[in-house]
């Protein structure tokens, strides 16, 4: 299958830099002229590989993805949970070889983008270039965060921080709203991105059921007491980096 | 090398508070806790709620039963030794 424009998979994106920085109309459309390959993935379905060296970069349009490692006896550090309008391998624009191993987590709808043509958008609009980096940046913000709590935060206060994270940056792209967004993952998810285990992430909703901080439905996370969540993770929503600050 | 088994209360915090404090020649190995109906399909196996020295690890395991989890527990220490 050849790549070509694709209105829909580029919105994504488009919509996804708009959260974290401004577009010009020429690079709107530079970057809606992009050319991708569509492809449908199942549930817990391998992106890249670590060890990979791919000629392309990876656009989740739909359903979400994650980037981990796996130890032996089949130990998996799952290192960033990706949402509709991410690019989950951007660096390997610039940085080759994989490190690690990019993932779907339920059914997902992709797009391939090939490198060359990123490198062309890149060259040709520094604007671009810059808010690539930026991306590329927030994501290690991200990183130091997941750091800081899986160090120091209780697995309480760490499931809440995560909760904030995750509201924020789907309300960003238009994903969530009404403190509502959807958590398509598995307890066991939860507890290999965590560093815990799944009898700690259940006991751990139990527990935030019973105070009344959320509801858990049908892959729909409700958050009741989104200023409590706050309060008790000390979320301070700076490392994010959103351009519209989330009040809902 | 011997386990023996002790029956105790251990507040986790949730409902999960039948336990097991597992004894290994005399010293105090691991804290077994039985899962209550709270976890759907785990409801019954028992959770390595805590472990000592070589069956310290942080991705605790479930086991089956109590048999089960004295097998790996023995085993753990046997690597170590």
């Amino acid at each position: 299958m050849s790549s070509a424009p694709d209105l829909h998979a580029t919105n994504r994106l488009i919509r996804k830099l708009e959260s974290i920085a401004s577009l010009s109309e020429a690079e709107r459309q530079a970057i809606e002229s992009l050319p991708v390959r569509i492809h449908k993935l199942n549930v817990r379905q391998d992106i890249v590989r670590d060890g990979d060296k791919p000629s392309h970069c990876c656009l989740i349009i739909d359903g979400w993805a994650c980037r981990y490692k796996l130890l032996s006896q089949g130990k998996r550090q799952i290192l960033s949970f990706h949402v509709p309008g991410d690019i989950l391998d951007l660096q390997s624009l610039h940085v080759p070889t994989m490190d690690h191993s990019v993932g779907t987590l339920t059914k997902a709808t992709v797009a391939f983008i090939p490198h060359e043509s990123l490198r062309e958008l890149t060259a040709h609009h520094s604007g671009i270039a810059a808010i690539f980096w930026r991306d590329t940046l927030i994501d290690a913000g991200i990183f130091r965060e997941w750091l800081v709590s899986m160090g120091r935060r209780s697995a309480f206060e760490h499931v809440a921080h995560l909760f904030c994270e995750l509201y924020l940056k789907l309300q960003a792209v238009g994903l969530a709203g009404n403190y509502r967004c959807p958590l398509p993952v598995t307890q066991a998810d939860l507890a290999d991105a965590l560093g815990l285990t799944p009898v700690h992430i259940n006991r751990v909703l139990q527990e935030m059921r019973g105070k009344t901080l959320i509801t858990l439905r049908s892959s729909t996370l409700v958050i009741e007491a989104w200023n409590e969540l706050l309060r008790v993770s000390e979320f301070d929503p700076t490392y994010l980096q959103l351009e519209k600050r989330a009040t809902g | 090398m011997t386990l023996r088994l002790q029956p105790v209360q251990v507040a986790t915090g949730s409902y999960d508070v039948d336990g097991q404090l597992v004894f290994a020649d005399g010293f105090l190995t691991a804290v077994l806790v039985k899962l209550s109906g709270y976890h759907d399909d785990m409801a019954g196996m028992w959770f390595l709620e805590a472990g000592f020295g070589w069956v310290d690890t942080p991705t605790r395991p479930t086991f089956a039963d109590l048999d089960a989890a004295q097998t790996w527990i023995e085993e753990r220490l046997t690597c170590a030794a």
